[in-house]
């Protein structure tokens, strides 16, 4: 029984590893530009939520929609002001630049929301259901079925739209998309618009089930980081099988080794998909091969 | 070159020199006789900045009131104080670099303890080496104070005093409290007071049913927690700092657990806490070095514990927990030091520092051969309708203990 509740808690946690690790995903996938920033954008969300929340009593689920249009914007003004200009430089120009950004994003969210660990209180949401002695939490199933709804229909929105055809053309051979006469520079600036909206819905979802402060978005990078490796870059169902994965995997870790064990674990798992199927569970080979 | 144009230069660079002189000379001639100077590094930014800035202001109270009353008078003469700060970033290397330069590049003589154990371990050290006193107001770790060093004072009780009440009243209910768990974070401090519990519940016949540590930034503990309610515990006893509590009390109520007494080494009184647990900080109990209702009154200035925490409030616009009382009280250990031996010089300060005995709005100071304080106890507040309340020990009890 405690074998079962340990993986349905991890199946649980899974669900908010994909929504972390999908903008994650698409932007390396699109761009090969790793955002090392994506976990600071996840805690901007996890801030936007906590304000509206507390200072107008709205339910933090309604918060979403708000915690995502602001990190839309900023992710497209970033990309068209800033990111584009470097973009085409080698990967350490960017891996530089994106760590700067993490760093100045930290310190203005320091700034403004001070360190002081926040949580938000939703009581509904730590009640819990109890199926056969399997204890789900509400807030937690809630967030599960948010998180994989709405990565899913990122998954949609990238095969069945125009502009989500655009950003996969573009991922998949720039100089050919450009001749089809897509506007590159429009779709990356969308592409990281849209992660970085990602971030911010995680980051909603976050704040309604951990307690969180400004320095604690590396660790959401890092595991957005494993994530994406497990399930294969820029892949929308692999972020979900990825996350899903490690969350069984890290419960498991603790529950029959040691709580000290968890992250050795997750990375060791890491290390073993880059050696033995480096293009991750699901991932297609060309997504990450073709940007050389 | 012309003579005028070099005539010109000739007088800038005179000027310059002047200016110079001004600025490096004039203030510090002015200055060195008559101020003392301390210095402290502290997390200002980073994981402990919430906690740095608490240490920071309870410093700074001392400094300010300290200087309105004219200085500190040592052998007639009227000295103001100063502290020299430098922001560690919650890192330990950098407070230990940081601390050494204070001694190597400042001068400083007398030095102030930065925030928690994992930095005061190592920032001790360096004051030990360049034989300077340093009084700790927040490191609670007993291995400070058992390298044997000489320079090393600290204002609090140390950590193996923790959780002694929390153990003692768990025993002392009618039924006792039988089964004990006991989880905390894989780091110096929680560590400590997580095995002091252990031995403290054993000589007073509890049980441990439980007991696991997690590491250091670990976001998740629903797998510890199932395992934890396998074992049906009376009391919890958690051990970590407040990112890591609050995430604990959040998921002890997702996954169901209801022990009668939920308590944390720290936690509760921090801020956030109760704020952002609401109804889930309800009867969760914290041992505490210092509480506003503690009978104490300062010997310097005259103020009672709640004098000051009206004080704090006013200047530094929030009502102060432990941490700011429990700094001042190392800057206070250093003002008696000063006027008894009547010099700066750091030995003979150091020899008085050893032979403190004073009370002050943070609570008596008495230092055994280790440099622990052994004056004071620990206190137990429990929240209750959202506030802090002492329950124990029963002679200052504000409230009755609420069992869930």
């Amino acid at each position: 029984m405690t074998l079962l509740q340990v993986i349905v808690n991890g199946v649980l946690l899974g669900g908010l590893y994909a929504c972390i690790a999908i903008g994650f995903s698409i932007i390396w996938g699109v761009m090969n530009l790793i955002n090392l920033a994506h976990g600071s954008m996840i805690m901007l969300g996890a801030y936007i939520t906590f304000l509206v929340t507390t200072h107008t009593g709205i339910d933090p689920f309604l918060t979403i929609p708000a915690a995502a249009a602001a990190l839309f914007a900023l992710g497209y003004v970033l990309q068209k002001f800033l990111i584009n200009f470097i973009v085409q430089a080698s990967i350490f120009m960017t891996l530089i630049f994106t760590f700067g950004l993490d760093m100045l994003m930290t310190n203005v969210n320091l700034a403004l929301f001070t360190g002081d660990v926040r949580a938000l209180a939703v009581p509904y949401a730590q009640q819990s259901l109890d199926v056969g002695g399997i204890t789900l939490p509400y807030g937690r199933m809630l967030v599960f079925a948010i998180a994989i709804a709405l990565t899913l229909s990122l998954e949609i929105f990238l095969n069945r739209t125009r502009t989500g055809r655009a950003i996969k053309a573009t991922s998949f051979d720039r100089d050919a998309a450009r001749l089809s006469g897509i506007d590159i520079a429009q779709t990356y600036a969308l592409t990281f618009a849209i992660g970085a909206m990602m971030a911010g819905i995680a980051g909603s979802l976050v704040a309604v089930i951990y307690s969180f402060s400004p320095a604690m978005g590396d660790s959401f990078t890092m595991k957005a980081f494993v994530v994406v490796v497990l399930g294969g870059l820029g892949s929308v169902p692999g972020a979900i099988v990825g996350g899903i994965v490690l969350g069984i995997v890290e419960n498991l870790a603790s529950l029959l080794l040691d709580a000290g064990y968890r992250d050795a674990i997750g990375f060791g798992l890491l290390i073993m998909v880059l050696l033995l199927r480096p293009e991750g569970l699901l991932g297609k080979r060309f997504f990450a091969e073709v940007k050389g | 070159m012309s003579m005028r144009t070099f005539q010109s230069r000739l007088s800038r660079a005179a000027w310059a020199l002047v200016l110079c002189g001004i600025f490096t000379f004039g203030p510090s001639l002015a200055n060195a006789q008559d101020v003392i100077r301390f210095g402290a590094s502290l997390s200002l930014t980073g994981r402990l900045s919430t906690e740095g800035k608490r240490v920071k202001d309870g410093y700074d109270f001392y400094v300010k009131h300290v200087n309105a009353l004219g200085g500190i008078d040592i052998a007639g003469k009227k000295y103001k104080v100063d502290i020299v700060y430098y922001d560690d970033g919650s890192d330990t290397n950098t407070a230990v670099k940081l601390v050494e330069k204070l001694i190597t590049e400042d001068g400083i003589k007398f030095l102030l303890g930065p925030y928690g154990s994992g930095a005061s371990l190592p920032a001790t050290a360096v004051a030990e080496r360049h034989r300077l006193p340093m009084v700790i107001a927040h490191g609670a770790s007993t291995p400070i104070y058992t390298r044997g060093f000489k320079y090393i004072f600290g204002t609090l009780n140390s950590v193996d005093q923790y959780t002694q009440p929390i153990i003692k009243m768990a025993s002392e209910q009618k039924p006792p409290l039988k089964n004990v768990a006991l989880i905390n974070e894989n780091a110096l401090f929680p560590q400590l007071g997580i095995d002091a519990a252990a031995s403290q519940s054993k000589e007073l016949g509890l049980n441990v049913v439980y007991e696991e540590k997690y590491p250091t930034g670990t976001k998740d503990l629903s797998s510890q927690l199932v395992k934890m309610k396998a074992t049906n515990p009376d009391l919890i006893l958690a051990g970590g700092y407040t990112g890591d509590m609050i995430l604990l009390a959040k998921q002890i109520r997702e996954g169901g657990l209801k022990p009668k007494l939920l308590a944390y080494l720290l936690g509760p009184t921090l801020p956030g806490f109760v704020e952002s647990l609401k109804q889930d900080a309800e009867n969760t109990l914290e041992p505490v070095q210092w509480t506003p209702n503690l009978p104490w009154k300062d010997t310097i200035f005259g103020y009672s514990a709640m004098d000051f925490a009206k004080k704090f409030q006013a200047e530094f616009g929030y009502w102060p927990d432990y941490h700011p009382p429990q700094s001042s009280a190392a800057l206070e250990v250093y003002h008696h030091a000063f006027q008894k031996v009547g010099s700066l010089d750091p030995e003979k300060v150091r020899d008085a520092i050893a032979k403190t005995d004073i009370m002050t709005f943070y609570g008596p100071v008495r230092f055994n051969d280790k440099g622990q304080n052994i004056a004071k106890s620990m206190s137990v507040i429990q929240i209750q309708d959202g506030k802090p309340v002492v329950v124990y020990p029963i002679k200052d009890a504000e409230a009755k203990l609420r069992l869930n």
